[in-house]
């Protein structure tokens, strides 16, 4: 029965996001969480696994004290167990923190016989964490999957790579990155809302993770993100009359040399 | 600390990677090396500036496998800076040495200069909505995108070219590898494009929109919904945040709502002109020009219009 750990990163719905327009700083106080979209699909395959041939998931979660927030949707998506750090550090750590706090939490919860993230998170899409992840524990590292099968300890995967298509096999343990075209995720239904509120999440407190502060601390420092500012001309035709719409679109088009 | 490293699988992204490897050089004086498993392009590469080419040989040469050797040799030459052409595998292969070397990473940097003894870089973040800095203490590993940069000029002085057998990490066997069915349609090298997103109700309906394009002389591009979704139009023309990035004249976007992730693809081209029957999508806040309207009667017209 296999051991599956799946990794996920609560994040700020980018919707949400609004820039300010009096110096392009980002106001994300409206801003909701959300799972990481990508994740969800490493989520969904985890489960879709454990779900066909049994065996069991934790999910593991690392972010600021917020993540907490995502417990339950978490495990409404499949997940047996779930646990996570909080800490306040997280906001500003890189991708080397990221890992070194994920690898030491595997350790201590570990051994797991595959363990999954998505390609990348949807708020900083670094894409480091599995490879990373992978030589911090040892392991092998199949990134980009668009297709998998697990048989006993032999992971079989089909990698994306933009030119070409990669057949693969590992024997595991091993760290693998999905796509999001691997499978849908689902929409968790009423009886598995209810059902995650009955399954365990432990905190694993950050001090517990034996971490020294040069692991802690972040190599890469973001600095005054401002928002990307579209200036366009934002010329709107809307009348009900769309042949009308046509010939003004048709206009300017010509105006601008484009026809 | 020393030595600026550059590596890549792909011959025309290895090139590019010397012009911002070479600013670094010459902000800190330290030798530039190129690795590299193509013999072919080592001579290529030492005479656009590398003051060294290390040819890798090992029995697999994929960036992946050949991870664990790359990390243990920059890890000797105490590398202060590593730059890998951001492919799949390459940032697969970047992420690793970063781990490897504990350092710090940009993904796709944009711009890269050394200041005060760190590397500082530019990128995007929440999927192309904002941008900013990244200030990365030495070792710093950065990936860096097809066509960031051109490729340098010639050298004085060629440098030199030497071999070395290094280690394949063997755990993950490769079965196969299928090149993926491309129809050899560049589409960044459009002028007009007419992109399509699943505000058609299925795949015949493009039909409209190539009627269209065929008005304006103008190529297909697509949403990531389109291409990976549905399967109705190749991957390599959909535009967004992992696919293509373009800077066509005009980019005319039909039926697509206009998320960060797909606008960051398209939003440095020149005319942006959206049709979307809803008012309220935020293409039209990306948009020159928009007609707010049903994409099947004003396609049509449009086509007609453009015609006459």
């Amino acid at each position: 029965m296999p051991k599956l750990l799946v990794c996920y990163k609560w994040v700020l719905n980018e919707q949400d996001i609004k820039i300010r327009p009096e110096d392009l700083s980002l106001d994300s106080s409206r801003a909701k969480g959300k799972i990481s979209d990508f994740d969800r699909n490493a989520i969904e395959e985890a489960s879709l696994i454990v779900e066909q041939q049994g065996g069991t998931v934790d999910a593991l979660s690392y972010g600021t004290p917020a993540v907490k927030l995502s417990v339950k949707d978490a495990l409404s998506r499949g997940p047996n167990r779930l646990l996570w750090v909080g800490d306040p550090g997280a906001d500003d750590a890189d991708a080397l923190v990221i890992a070194n706090v994920l690898a030491a939490a595997i350790r201590k919860a570990g051994p797991y016989d595959l363990i999954l993230c998505g390609e990348g998170s949807s708020d900083m899409f670094y894409q480091q964490t599995p490879a990373r992840l992978a030589a911090l524990l040892g392991l092998p590292c199949v990134t980009f999957v668009s297709k998998m099968t697990l048989d006993g300890a032999v992971l079989k995967a089909t990698r994306k790579l933009g030119e070409c298509t990669e057949e693969v096999s590992v024997t595991g343990p091993a760290v693998v990155s999905v796509l999001s075209e691997i499978n849908k995720p689902r929409i968790p239904s009423l009886k598995q809302v209810l059902g995650a509120a009955k399954k365990p999440s432990e905190e694993l407190p950050i001090a517990s993770l034996g971490l020294t502060p040069d692991e802690l601390q972040p190599k890469a420092v973001r600095k005054s993100p401002k928002g990307f500012l579209m200036n366009r001309k934002n010329v709107v035709f809307k009348e009900s009359d769309a042949a009308a719409n046509v010939a003004k679109l048709v206009a300017a088009l010509a105006a601008e040399g484009l026809r | 600390m020393a030595g600026i490293f550059i590596f890549s699988e792909d011959p025309q992204l290895a090139q590019q990677l010397l012009t911002p490897a070479l600013a670094l050089k010459a902000a800190s004086a330290q030798p530039l090396v190129a690795l590299t498993a193509c013999a072919e392009t080592a001579q290529k590469l030492a005479s656009l500036g590398a003051d060294r080419v290390v040819v890798l040989k090992a029995a697999s040469t994929t960036p992946e496998a050949l991870a664990p050797a790359i990390a243990e040799l920059l890890a000797k030459a105490q590398a202060s800076v590593v730059l890998v052409g951001s492919t799949s595998s390459g940032r697969h292969l970047a992420a690793h040495l970063a781990a490897a070397l504990k350092a710090g990473m940009t993904t796709d940097a944009k711009a890269l200069a050394m200041v005060d003894g760190r590397l500082e870089t530019q990128r995007i973040l929440y999927a192309g909505l904002a941008v900013c800095d990244e200030v990365v203490a030495l070792p710093a590993v950065a990936t860096i995108p097809q066509r960031t940069f051109l490729p340098p000029g010639p050298a004085a002085q060629a440098g030199t070219v030497e071999t070395l057998e290094v280690q394949a990490d063997a755990r993950v066997v490769v079965q196969s590898r299928t090149p993926v069915e491309s129809e050899g349609v560049d589409i960044t090298a459009a002028i007009k494009l007419v992109s399509v997103g699943r505000g058609f109700g299925k795949k015949e309906d493009l039909s409209l929109a190539r009627d269209l394009a065929g008005a304006l002389k103008a190529e297909i591009a697509c949403t990531r919904g389109v291409a990976e979704d549905e399967h109705w139009l190749p991957i390599e023309r959909y535009i967004g945040i992992s696919g293509q990035t373009v800077k066509p004249e005009l980019y005319l976007a039909v039926g697509l709502s206009g998320q960060v992730q797909h606008m960051v693809g398209c939003r440095e081209s020149k005319v942006i002109v959206a049709v979307n029957k809803d008012e309220q999508a935020p293409i039209f806040e990306a948009a020159d020009y928009g007609i707010v309207g049903d994409l099947y009667q004003v396609l049509p017209l449009l086509t007609v219009a453009l015609k006459s």
